[in-house]
């Protein structure tokens, strides 16, 4: 059961955190997006645009959400689903210094950390799981917060899925059971890029309307624009949601890709 | 005395017991299943201990990934469902379980041709063959009650890594003893091989008892081996036993092909091991219901009568 008795705003409750925190941001995204495009250079644009779309999303999760969680005492995980997403993430660590530059070229080589989809065997001390299948990462993010749940530990977890993904019924396997089980310390941010491997998300197999599929899941839904800092400020305010998992749609407004 | 199937011996409650104690003596053993814990045996570790225990509902795939996530969190996770309905998640638990090398203990309930009267669907003949194949994977299949017991128990509690165990439902024989161990990557030679060497494992271990005692009376001498280790094998007794004998026999409730069938012929190829291995268990065909296990048996030809007839054709030829 539902324990709230007063949800935040449905949408768009995006507080600013600061303009010494965006302004940071701003110019490590600036480095990142670089670094994006050198890697895509060298690989045929390998499924640039989930990367690209990606970036402001993994920025707001490891620039921001993980550290804001390491200063205030809560344990938070990343989980990444949507494993394609991987040159955005090593892009990011990048940019941040993480990685060198020598070893972001070795991008997708047989013998890198920096496998074209997120090997956990390899980079395991920035990813969880090991990445490439499609439609699985929210049943592991709640085997992560479930295990916290009874140790009886405050641990949340955020997921990256992709629109397209959402294709794979085993996401909405989880999604029942995360309701079920009253995974309040699990929030999925779904990358709402509008775009899939064949064409536009419409086109292909519709996902609207999207809020409502997850909150007819018992699912406590947000939505915000694809920006580093909005998206980083709606998960500290879904941080104090409680009683459900929570869903975040960041929405690509760029036009199309 | 062997008893090929007996109502009163049964994996599942075996299972059962096994969580519940593994539960005991580890608060980390969380146990999951899809929605059928009164079918497999886990009941008993969710009355035991309701807040480790996760009924999923019907979703397997979510099962087992949900085992996954526990398992990175560092726990010990034990996701139980139908042998044939767990195989709906392989993907995942080839992506992610055996990828990451997972501590995730996968129980398959209801193998083989145990699942009687649900019939074909639920009779799962590929187990063994789509998890074997799997690097870094433990396969097990014990052959009764007692050996479900110590097998789980150990498995869970000292083995780190994804392991799969296959288990039947009720019908289990009766073969060892209380306390009997079993390390992984052994074998039990049951009776030493003579002028042949049966390889057994699981339900179908007491037939294989059964199938020698008919050899002999027929005078044919049969040693019975099993190996419940299906990956990691015990690869030297199987050359060993093979070699004394001047036939091999593998019997399984489960397709030869990717079964001990193969695993056997695998490890006599790989030692130049010259002996003609009989593959019994089942070819090109799937189960069908029946009102019995002993009814399925013989539809599917493989009660101790038909298949010591079909050893004894082969052994006039040799």
């Amino acid at each position: 059961m539902n324990k709230l008795t007063a949800l935040p705003p449905h949408t768009g409750n995006t507080s600013d955190p600061g303009p010494q925190i965006r302004a940071s941001i701003t110019e490590d995204l600036r480095r990142a997006r670089a670094k994006l495009r050198m890697i895509m250079r060298e690989v045929n644009n390998w499924h640039e645009v989930s990367s690209q779309s990606s970036l402001n999303i993994v920025a707001a999760l490891y620039g921001i959400w993980l550290p804001i969680g390491a200063s205030a005492g809560i344990e938070r995980v990343v989980v990444v689903s949507k494993g394609h997403m991987a040159p955005a993430l090593y892009a990011w660590l990048a940019a941040k210094g993480v990685i060198g530059d020598d070893e972001l070229s070795t991008f997708a080589m047989p013998e890198s950390r920096l496998q074209s989809h997120l090997d956990a065997g390899r980079l395991d001390t920035v990813v969880t799981n090991s990445t490439g299948s499609l439609g699985q990462g929210l049943s592991i993010a709640n085997g992560i917060a479930f295990a916290a749940k009874v140790d009886g530990v405050r641990r949340e977890v955020a997921v990256i899925l992709g629109d397209g993904e959402l294709d794979e019924g085993q996401v909405w396997e989880a999604a029942a059971t995360a309701s079920s089980l009253g995974l309040d310390n699990v929030v999925a941010v779904v990358d709402r890029n509008m775009i899939q491997h064949t064409g536009p998300t419409e086109a292909v197999k519709p996902k609207e309307p999207l809020a409502s599929k997850w909150e007819a899941f018992g699912w406590y839904v947000m939505e915000v624009r694809n920006d580093a800092v909005d998206i980083a400020a709606a998960l500290e305010n879904l941080s104090h949601v409680k009683g459900k998992p929570k869903a975040l749609i960041v929405r690509w407004e760029g036009g199309r890709w | 005395m062997v008893v090929i199937v007996s109502r009163a011996s049964s994996y599942r409650r075996a299972l059962g017991e096994a969580l519940v104690e593994a539960g005991r003596l580890s608060k980390d053993v969380i146990v999951l299943d899809a929605d059928t814990p009164n079918s497999t045996g886990t009941a008993a570790f969710a009355r035991k201990y309701p807040g480790r225990f996760v009924n999923v509902g019907i979703s397997e795939q979510d099962l087992v990934t949900t085992a996954a996530g526990l398992a990175i969190a560092g726990k010990v996770a034990v996701a139980s469902a139908f042998a044939m309905f767990l195989m709906r998640a392989w993907e995942q638990i080839r992506n992610t379980i055996a990828r990451d090398g997972l501590n995730v203990k996968l129980v398959g309930t209801h193998s083989g041709l145990q699942d009687f009267m649900d019939g074909a669907s639920h009779q799962c003949l590929e187990d063994i063959a789509l998890t074997r194949v799997l690097p870094g994977f433990t396969v097990l299949a014990p052959a009764d009650a007692a050996a479900t017991k110590a097998i789980v128990l150990d498995t869970v509690l000292n083995h780190p890594g994804p392991a799969y165990i296959r288990l039947g439902r009720d019908n289990a024989p009766t073969i060892y003893d209380e306390g009997e161990e079993f390390p992984i990557g052994g074998s039990k030679v049951l009776e030493d091989a003579g002028d042949v060497v049966i390889f057994s494992y699981g339900p179908m271990l007491g037939v294989s008892e059964e199938v020698a005692k008919e050899l002999r009376r027929r005078g044919v001498l049969a040693g019975v081996v099993d190996l419940y280790s299906i990956k990691p094998a015990d690869s030297a007794t199987i050359v060993k036993q093979a070699t004394k004998a001047g036939l091999v026999v593998t019997i399984e409730d489960h397709r030869v092909v990717g079964g001990i069938g193969s695993l056997v012929a695998e490890v006599l190829a790989d030692t130049a091991t010259p002996r003609k291995v009989l593959r019994v268990g089942v070819g090109e065909v799937f189960g069908a219901s029946a009102r019995s296990y002993e009814q399925l048996l013989q539809y599917m030809g493989l009660t101790p009568s038909r298949i010591s007839s079909i050893i004894m054709g082969e052994v006039r030829w040799a």
